[in-house]
């Protein structure tokens, strides 16, 4: 009997290959406050915190800074007050399967890597990295879109991924006149990362990411504001038959974690497509490359 | 004969504050040459009782331009390096001088030796110290004036 068994793209590849070497560690007791500008300044979505004699302890991502804010808590209040534990890990020679099936599983979206022989932390490993590392290997295969030119649609071969197949459907939009606490409420219970803002008319015309909210935090913002006060704009969009490949290069240069997609016209907002589901589909951005990988087992 | 921070320290010098936005500190930035008639690559940010809470630095604003994913450019050879410029700018308008400054900034006070300021600047590697008496700033060492300094000396 036959059994396809579909392997993917990062088969065989080990979780040093696609982790990020620089850690950022700040002690326990530092404050809120400065555990922000830390993100912000290094542009990280997570803090790995550790205690006086430099054992990790904890994390704190900006998921657990807008609960703080959303709570109330003093912005002078210690990291130790908010961290989440423990501090999940993984090996610097673990598959990247196995700890990408690990993050699943336990719900995360990073784990820290250790050195098997000494123990130390060695890295970080998160869904954009692996985007990363399957942007390179695709744009060094010979079936490339980028490889390959202009060549699309019908005069193109190989049938590749759109935008349409990968991202999430289904997109909350708040008003403009909502208040941040509405925001982190809402955000919290669809657990999204960020917030589509929509005008009067409906039409898309901002965005409330979770750096926004940390910075209002630091900024001493008062969480009962509207929303149209301190998100970004314009919403950055793309459309929904964009090739894959094309819409992570334009998350990457745009130094952006998520692009929300539109139909026919960019007011007509239908997705949204964050590196995060980018990382999930495990494989490159052409089919191609999946059924490249596709391995037919004969058993008796 | 010049021997201490007090001697070679400049006590004009413009600060900012933790809450100026980026946007404005790079406007002084570039305008500095004018009113001081020296090129700044750092400044003092200090409280309005000009007591030292950070210095924001060249070095902090590049950190915070640097796109995140920048390990992944080496294979794009197609980039529009313009919109990429474009997107920074734009995502800076947001930032405080607080949010990206260093905040963990060696000093010196007046009467610290011409030698153990050299030690610093070359240990540290840093180009300007802040002088404080406390917490308050009332000076700044620039490497390069400590290095014309030395050279007249032995030169002379």
């Amino acid at each position: 009997m036959a059994q396809i068994n579909r392997k993917n793209t990062l088969r065989n590849l080990g979780v040093s290959e696609a982790m990020r070497r620089q850690v950022i560690q700040l002690d326990q007791v530092k404050s809120i406050d400065h555990g922000i500008t830390v993100l912000i300044k290094y542009k990280i979505n997570a803090l790995l915190i550790v205690d006086s004699r430099g054992q990790s302890v904890g994390v704190v991502s900006k998921t657990d800074i807008m609960g703080a804010y959303y709570a109330g808590l003093p912005i002078e209040s210690p990291l130790e007050h908010i961290m989440v534990t423990p501090p999940l890990f993984c090996y610097s020679g673990d598959s990247l399967e196995a700890a990408l099936e690990q993050m699943r599983e336990s719900g995360v979206y990073r784990l820290y890597v250790m050195d098997k022989g000494e123990g130390d932390i060695v890295g970080a490993l998160a869904y954009p990295d692996i985007v990363g590392l399957l942007y390179q290997y695709c744009h060094q295969c010979e079936y490339s879109h980028l490889q390959g030119g202009t060549r699309s649609g019908q005069d193109d071969p190989v049938r590749r991924f759109t935008v349409r197949e990968v991202m999430t459907a289904s997109v909350k939009g708040i008003g403009l006149n909502e208040t941040l606490n509405t925001v982190m409420e809402t955000l919290s219970a669809y657990r999204f990362g960020a917030m589509l803002v929509t005008d009067a008319k409906g039409l898309p015309c901002g965005v409330i990411s979770k750096t926004d909210l940390a910075l209002s935090y630091r900024h001493g913002v008062d969480p009962e504001v509207e929303a149209g006060t301190v998100m970004s704009s314009p919403v950055s969009t793309c459309d929904v038959g964009l090739l894959l490949e094309e819409a992570i290069k334009k998350m990457t240069i745009a130094d952006i974690h998520r692009l929300f997609v539109h139909k026919v016209n960019p007011d007509n907002i239908v997705g949204v497509l964050s590196l995060t589901d980018a990382a999930r589909i495990r494989s490159g951005s052409c089919y191609a490359c999946v059924s490249s990988r596709i391995k037919v087992n004969d058993h008796d | 004969m010049k021997t201490t921070a007090a001697d070679i320290m400049v006590t004009q010098f413009s600060t900012l504050l933790p809450q100026t936005p980026v946007i404005e500190a790079i406007e002084m930035f570039r305008e500095s040459f004018n009113i001081q008639g020296r090129r700044l690559f750092g400044m003092i940010v200090s409280d309005e009782d000009r007591d030292l809470v950070g210095m924001l630095s060249m070095y902090d604003i590049l950190l915070y331009l640097r796109p995140k994913h920048i390990h992944v450019w080496g294979a794009m050879e197609d980039l529009e390096i313009a919109g990429v410029i474009d997107a920074a700018g734009n995502r800076i308008k947001s930032i405080q001088v607080g949010d990206i400054m260093t905040s963990d900034v060696v000093t010196v006070t007046p009467g610290t030796n011409l030698m153990m300021v050299l030690d610093i600047m070359i240990k540290k590697h840093v180009r300007r110290l802040p002088v404080v008496e406390g917490q308050r700033v009332i000076g700044i060492v620039y490497i390069s004036d400590l290095f014309n300094h030395l050279l007249e000396r032995i030169s002379g």
